[in-house]
């Protein structure tokens, strides 16, 4: 009987024994962690697909170009040219078109773009991390894990001035002087769930990277926690794909 | 240990290393094409534009999932697991985009 069991588990790949997708469980639970946030990103991201599309569509820019002055009163001024009206969603160009310590310039979209390089170059400095990790070469591990942390923290920084500049020309949860109120209130929820997943992340990073750097993994013989924080780090690059795809670019 | 598992790697690691840097250049080259066409088609308001855009972001996504999280590597059944059910929240998408549509109708005809 006893030797029966043995090759049942020798035979089936779901016969117990062994892990049948051929990762530890901790890695495991992280994908379906994942997965789960996936679906409430998701359902954040139709809600905002629907919202948006129950809008008419953007009217179109012909008065400003990149690079152009940008007045103190441009949000009135645009919408008194009828650019910004509450049946029609406003054009993402017009409403993020600002810069740190430039002032005066229309610059569309500059900024975002800016973080979303700034989040895909800390995803690479995770995954080298990782590959260090492979090798066990704690000094590398150590080096990508704080380059990482620097590019969290800086996106968090971005974010914040983004936010600090909305609130300041005048969007809030309930007002949005740029046309449908759903329009701020949506970029809130969704950028500040999405921030506050980049803040999760930055706060584990920093728990794993002390760790390194106390040898708790070098004793363990292993770095499969820094493969398992850089899982999440990539969702949370991956989500920023998507949020700067319907937020704008659609 | 079962943490020897995942260290059955093929690659070697200069092999992986280029790997990831190829991914990174491809993932910028996506970020870059995503924001000249947003400019290149600013005045079409057409719903296969919107399709371009989730496009390259699912093909982004693909070589975040498939390399930085090494999901190309992982066995099938795994694969499998993850991917499917986001095919189907894929699916969702276009049914609430097509369901906003009709709202918006339904708004402006009073």
């Amino acid at each position: 009987m006893a030797t029966n069991t043995l090759t049942t588990n020798t035979k089936f790949t779901w016969g117990g024994g062994k892990s049948p997708f051929s990762v530890s469980y901790g890695k495991l639970m992280m994908w379906i962690f994942l997965l789960s946030d996936a679906f409430t990103f998701s359902s954040l991201l139709i809600a905002y697909g629907f919202i948006r599309y129950s809008f008419l569509e953007p009217i179109r820019n012909t008065i400003v170009k990149p690079f152009d002055h940008l007045s103190h009163e441009f949000v009135r001024e645009m919408g008194e040219k009828g650019l910004f009206v509450k049946e029609h969603w406003p054009s993402p160009e017009l409403v993020f078109n600002h810069f740190p310590f430039i002032h005066g310039v229309h610059l569309p979209l500059f900024f975002v773009s800016l973080m979303t390089f700034i989040l895909i170059f800390s995803s690479v400095t995770m995954v080298l991390a990782v590959e260090a990790g492979h090798r066990m070469a704690k000094d590398e591990v150590s080096k990508y894990m704080f380059l990482t942390i620097i590019g969290g923290a800086a996106f968090l920084g971005c974010q914040a001035w983004e936010w600090t500049t909305f609130i300041g020309e005048g969007a809030t949860l309930h007002g949005n002087p740029f046309g449908p109120t759903s329009f701020a209130a949506l970029f809130f929820i969704v950028t500040g769930f999405h921030g506050f997943h980049v803040f999760s992340g930055v706060m584990l990073n920093v728990i794993i990277y002390f760790n390194v750097l106390a040898g708790t993994y070098e004793k363990r013989g292993h770095y499969e926690m820094v493969e398992k924080v850089g899982l999440y780090w990539h969702f949370v690059d991956l989500v920023w794909v998507f949020v700067f795809t319907f937020f704008y670019l659609i | 240990m079962e943490h020897t598992e995942h260290l059955e790697h093929t690659e070697t690691p200069s092999d992986m290393k280029s790997q990831i840097w190829k991914t990174f250049w491809i993932l910028l080259g996506f970020t870059v094409v995503d924001i000249v066409l947003y400019f290149v088609l600013l005045s079409t308001h057409a719903m296969w534009k919107n399709w371009v855009f989730i496009i390259l972001g699912v093909v982004k996504a693909y070589y975040i999932v498939g390399v930085f999280m090494h999901m190309k590597f992982e066995r099938k059944a795994l694969m499998y697991t993850i991917v499917l059910p986001m095919v189907f929240v894929i699916f969702f998408v276009a049914l609430m985009l097509i369901e906003g549509d009709f709202t918006n109708i339904l708004r402006w005809l009073k």
